[in-house]
């Protein structure tokens, strides 16, 4: 039956970022009962030596893939990217935050812990090769979400959006959890590996077929594809921006990570199932998504919608995967969601930088006439939407590139026809930014903004690498990005 | 000096980025004025230098350069010439120095970043024209719109947001489709030969269905034929001409609505041979019912430069009739081609000049409506010759540029189809009717506005930046041999063997 796995050092090696991250949460958690130890300065010393030692340990976390705690957890070079990135993403939201209004909330004992917490969860779900744990990962990442949304900022507003995401969340964890029972069900194991062992004999049999509908239906809502995406725009819109920030590009990471490992090993044997879906809701996604973007007022709002349209986007080269052992859309993917991450961050950093704390609800509008106030501020957000618009010469081209390049591979024609009418359309609502930064004048008194200081600060410094990267990945580095990939890519690579 | 040579292209495309870069980063209009013009002028001995140094008898591609990219995908960049590119490099060397120059005593607000953005886009430019690998190739095309979408935008008219949107939803959508239409090929490239490779020079050799060919055909086509402008996609021209600032309209009709023109004859013609001759009499209709409605068209019009922009849409429809011009043996007619590329460069000088001069009464006056003047040659004598100059060569006078390349479209297509040639003789005949409609409005008569009077003649600088087109207008008519003696050889090439196309690289 049952026998406690052996725990050898190289486990420590693998888990050691999640293991550094939990005892981080326990620290400022206890930190938070006496005043002075759970001073913000305290509080985020730890956080910082936390962070930055889990992101040194992920680094060298061993590339060769070996599984621990039959399957619990896994090294490898996708364990490895996916969690560095994730830290990263931690490092750069807690840089930016810092100049930021709600500096202090966050850097609070128990927030900073359950953030903590959560991020275990992330790195967790990204490392596994267990549907049980990658569910309790899940759920450790998604409900320290819900609290951190509604808690950092309590007010109305974030509450509401905190009680929808939970719902919401709660039936797609629901959803997803029955997917993984079914699978459970009718291949025997919990282990993703053993399913595609397993799977052969039974993939005639409705419940499996089923069980993997369910679990692309679960992991559509976490990546808010349409017609899963209600919960999105209000949480993006109702979150404090910082936690926008990070969940916009966490999520992502995590869930795309996991959707790699399932589509690219496990379901790619039968691929006929899903494959339909996930046709549609990609299609719906970059449908819905741009043209709801189109007409949104509110920048938060645009910018969620104009992720859903991503996911879409990211969703064709999924589809792409249908075809065993092809290596490039997983590589089409990773590209594009570094790309993704990079500018969502930049364009949410420049969310922050702009936001107070009496308008912290910015409007499209609220952006007229800025290239004259602080153009700096402009020219980064100029180079975020182009990037995300696919225009060269930024990452986001490069990507679009990659994806078209994989989807085109496998004949899916009529996808990549509508990528090309959606990116067509989004770039209307991108360049209406710009256009209302450089070729409009301030429509309201340009008090309403934090016209963050022009000159050197942790802000621009920020924006400044987005900038400098999202420009690089489109002309200098994609190729040297690429060769990184390839070798990422292979762990998640149907085994045969 | 044995960097300069190996590397010229490179620094002949990204030294005008290297200015935009400094003018953006270095505050002053007066730095940004004296950077920008140096800058375009080195650009321009740079380009000397090529124009001096290639071999006219040969059809290889020179000057290449070729570096790694994206491995993994087989993505270079190549930077060559060969004879039909290098005029048209020419052509944008020559023409950005003039339009910096034009802009000298400009009071336009940010006049630095302004500079900057054109500066930026010669980049865009030169470097769509080198580029010999489909995925570089296409980061120039499209980063190209970047600065013209800000130039049109913040320094353009009143309803400049609309032009600006516009002009480049039409010009992306166009884009994508030819983006994905890249990657088919560079897809069947890699299955038939198991290399991956997006440089043009290796998708020449590939040989692919005729039917694939038809649908790649037509999304290159389409791209090519928005950017152009061809009736019926020229709508954003009309917009875009009216609200961008003066050097913007030179740089858009001089330079940009070549590369349209450039993209059939480097890649949608010599990829796709067998769908040239499907879609040939398609493309030569649209080009015919593009030079008669944009000729009828600009006759009608009241304000002088959407009248000017209408007869681009009239003289690139002569561009693309000459550039598919099909024999009876298969062959392209190397008249016409030759006629095309030459009716490119003299639209660019010739349409040039004359957005210049729209500007220049444009300054004077804050009107560009045609019954607002009249008289103007006694008043500004030496602004009527320049318009003359212009005019004359719009139309194609013998002794002008305009008529070298129109006598060779005819004369081509005349061998390719007699009713063709006929029509579009006919946009010959309407061409002289509205150009010189807009001369006699603005020129002669009497001046029946009392403000138009105290109008006062060209200034130096005007002169500066017009003399050169002037004198290039009638030296384009005299020696055109000058001129089309460096295109001789790639155009033959390209006009008896585009089915079988291939350029060689030239080991230098």
């Amino acid at each position: 039956m049952f026998s406690f796995p052996e725990i050898t050092s190289s486990f420590y090696m693998t888990a050691a970022p999640i293991l550094i991250l939990v005892t981080g949460a326990m620290i400022t958690l206890l930190q938070s009962v006496s005043r002075r130890l759970g001073s913000r300065s305290a509080i985020e010393f730890v956080m910082w030596v936390t962070v930055l030692s889990a992101i040194a340990a992920a680094a060298v976390i061993p590339g060769e893939q070996a599984e621990h705690l039959a399957g619990g957890l896994l090294s490898g070079t996708m364990s490895r990217f996916a969690q560095v990135m994730i830290l990263g993403i931690t490092a750069f939201v807690m840089l930016i935050v810092r100049e930021h209004h709600t500096g202090t909330a966050f850097f609070r004992g128990e927030l900073s812990s359950i953030f903590l917490m959560l991020l275990s969860g992330m790195l967790m779900m990204v490392a596994s090769d267990d549907l049980v744990t990658l569910f309790v990962g899940l759920e450790l990442a998604s409900i320290g979400l819900y609290v951190v949304i509604g808690y950092l900022q309590p007010n109305r507003r974030s509450q509401e959006g905190a009680i929808k995401y939970f719902i919401l969340g709660s039936v797609a964890a629901a959803i997803l959890l029955f997917g993984f029972a079914l699978l459970y069900a009718s291949c025997g194991t919990m282990r993703l590996s053993g399913i595609v062992a397993n799977l052969p004999s039974v993939s005639s049999h409705g419940w499996a077929r089923l069980g993997a509908l369910l679990t692309l239906v679960g992991l559509g809502f976490k990546l808010a594809l349409v017609p899963f995406h209600m919960w999105a725009p209000d949480a993006y819109e109702s979150a404090p921006t910082a936690v926008t920030a990070f969940m916009a590009t966490t999520v992502k990471v995590m869930i795309l990570v996991t959707t790699l490992r399932l589509f690219a090993g496990t379901f790619s044997i039968m691929a006929e199932v899903w494959y339909p879906a996930l046709v549609v809701l990609a299609v719906l996604s970059m449908i819905v998504g741009n043209i709801m973007a189109l007409v949104q007022t509110s920048l938060k709002r645009m910018l969620a919608y104009s992720s859903i349209a991503h996911s879409g986007y990211m969703a064709v080269a999924v589809c792409a995967l249908s075809s065993v052992g092809s290596g490039l859309p997983v590589r089409a993917i990773l590209f594009y969601l570094l790309s993704y991450v990079l500018v969502s961050l930049g364009a949410f950093g420049v969310v922050m930088a702009l936001e107070t704390p009496d308008n912290d609800q910015l409007t499209i509008d609220d952006l007229s006439g800025l290239a004259k106030k602080n153009p700096w501020i402009a020219f980064a957000m100029t180079v975020f939407m182009l990037s995300f618009a696919g225009m060269p010469p930024t990452a986001g081209f490069i990507g679009k590139f990659f994806v078209f390049n994989a989807a085109l591979n496998n004949h899916l024609y009529g996808l990549v026809l509508i990528g090309v009418v959606g990116s067509s359309i989004s770039l209307f609502y991108y360049l209406r930014l710009v256009v209302r930064m450089y070729m409009s004048e301030p429509v309201a008194p340009f008090g309403a903004l934090r016209v963050a200081n022009p000159g050197i600060s942790l802000t621009n410094a920020l924006l400044a690498f987005s900038v400098a990267t999202t420009l690089l990945l489109g002309t200098a580095l994609p190729g040297v990005a690429m060769e990184r990939l390839v070798r990422t890519s292979a762990d998640v690579l149907a085994k045969k | 000096m044995e960097f300069f040579n190996s590397h010229v292209l490179s620094i002949l495309t990204f030294l005008p980025l290297v200015v935009a870069g400094a003018i953006f980063l270095v505050r002053g209009d007066q730095f940004a004025k004296i950077a920008a013009l140096a800058g375009s002028i080195l650009t321009f001995f740079v380009s000397l230098h090529v124009w001096h140094y290639f071999d006219a008898s040969s059809v290889k591609v020179q000057f290449v350069e070729s570096y790694v990219w994206m491995p993994e995908f087989g993505i270079r960049a190549i930077f060559g010439v060969d004879g039909i590119s290098l005029l048209l490099v020419m052509l944008t060397t020559a023409l950005t120095p003039l339009v910096i120059l034009s802009l000298w005593h400009s009071h336009v607000a940010n006049l630095r970043y302004f500079l900057g953005s054109i500066m930026a886009l010669q980049t865009g430019m030169l470097g769509a024209l080198v580029a010999l690998d489909l995925v570089f190739f296409y980061v120039f095309w499209e980063a190209m719109l970047i600065p013209m979408y800000f130039i049109i935008g913040i320094w353009g008219g009143a309803r400049r947001i609309y032009a600006t949107t516009k002009f480049v939803l039409y010009t992306v959508v166009g884009s994508l489709l030819m983006l994905a239409a890249a990657i088919v090929l560079y897809i069947s490239y890699y299955r038939q030969t198991g290399m991956y490779s997006t440089s043009i020079l290796d998708l020449y050799n590939a040989s692919i269905e005729p039917r694939v060919q038809l649908w790649l055909f037509g999304c290159f086509a389409l791209a090519f034929a928005i950017k152009v402008p061809m009736w019926p996609f020229h709508t954003w021209l009309p917009d875009a001409h009216v609200e961008a600032p003066t050097a913007g309209s030179v740089i858009l009709a001089g330079v940009l609505l070549k590369m349209g023109t450039y993209g059939f004859l480097r890649f949608a013609i010599p990829m796709f041979p067998v769908a040239v001759k499907s879609f040939a009499p398609v493309l030569v209709f649209l080009g015919v019912v593009g030079i008669i409605y944009g000729a009828l068209t600009a006759w009608v019009q009241k304000d002088a430069k959407k009248l000017v922009a209408y007869s681009s849409v009239s003289h690139l429809g002569f561009v693309v009739v000459g550039s598919l011009a099909l024999l009876a043996d298969g062959t392209l007619s190397q008249e016409a081609l030759t006629g095309a590329l030459y009716q490119m460069i003299n639209h660019g000088v010739s349409t040039g000049a004359l957005f210049f001069l729209v500007g220049v009464i444009y300054e004077r006056r804050h009107t560009r409506m045609l019954e607002d003047f009249g008289g103007l040659a006694s008043v500004m004598p030496w602004f009527a010759v320049m318009l003359i100059i212009a005019t004359l060569g719009s139309v194609g006078l013998p002794g002008t540029g305009g008529f070298v390349g129109e006598f060779l479209i005819l004369l081509g297509t005349f061998q390719s189809s007699p009713v063709t040639a006929l029509l579009a003789g006919s946009g010959v005949l309407l061409g002289a009717i509205y150009m010189l409609t807009l001369c006699r409005k603005i020129l002669f008569g009497p001046v029946t506005h009392a403000e138009n009077k105290a109008l006062h003649d060209l200034t130096p600088l005007e002169f500066a930046y017009l003399v050169p087109l002037a004198i290039l207008v009638i030296v384009m008519g005299v020696f055109p041999d000058f001129f089309l003696g460096k295109s001789k050889a790639s155009i033959e090439h390209l006009a008896k063997n585009y089915r079988s196309y291939s350029l060689a690289v030239d080991a230098h």
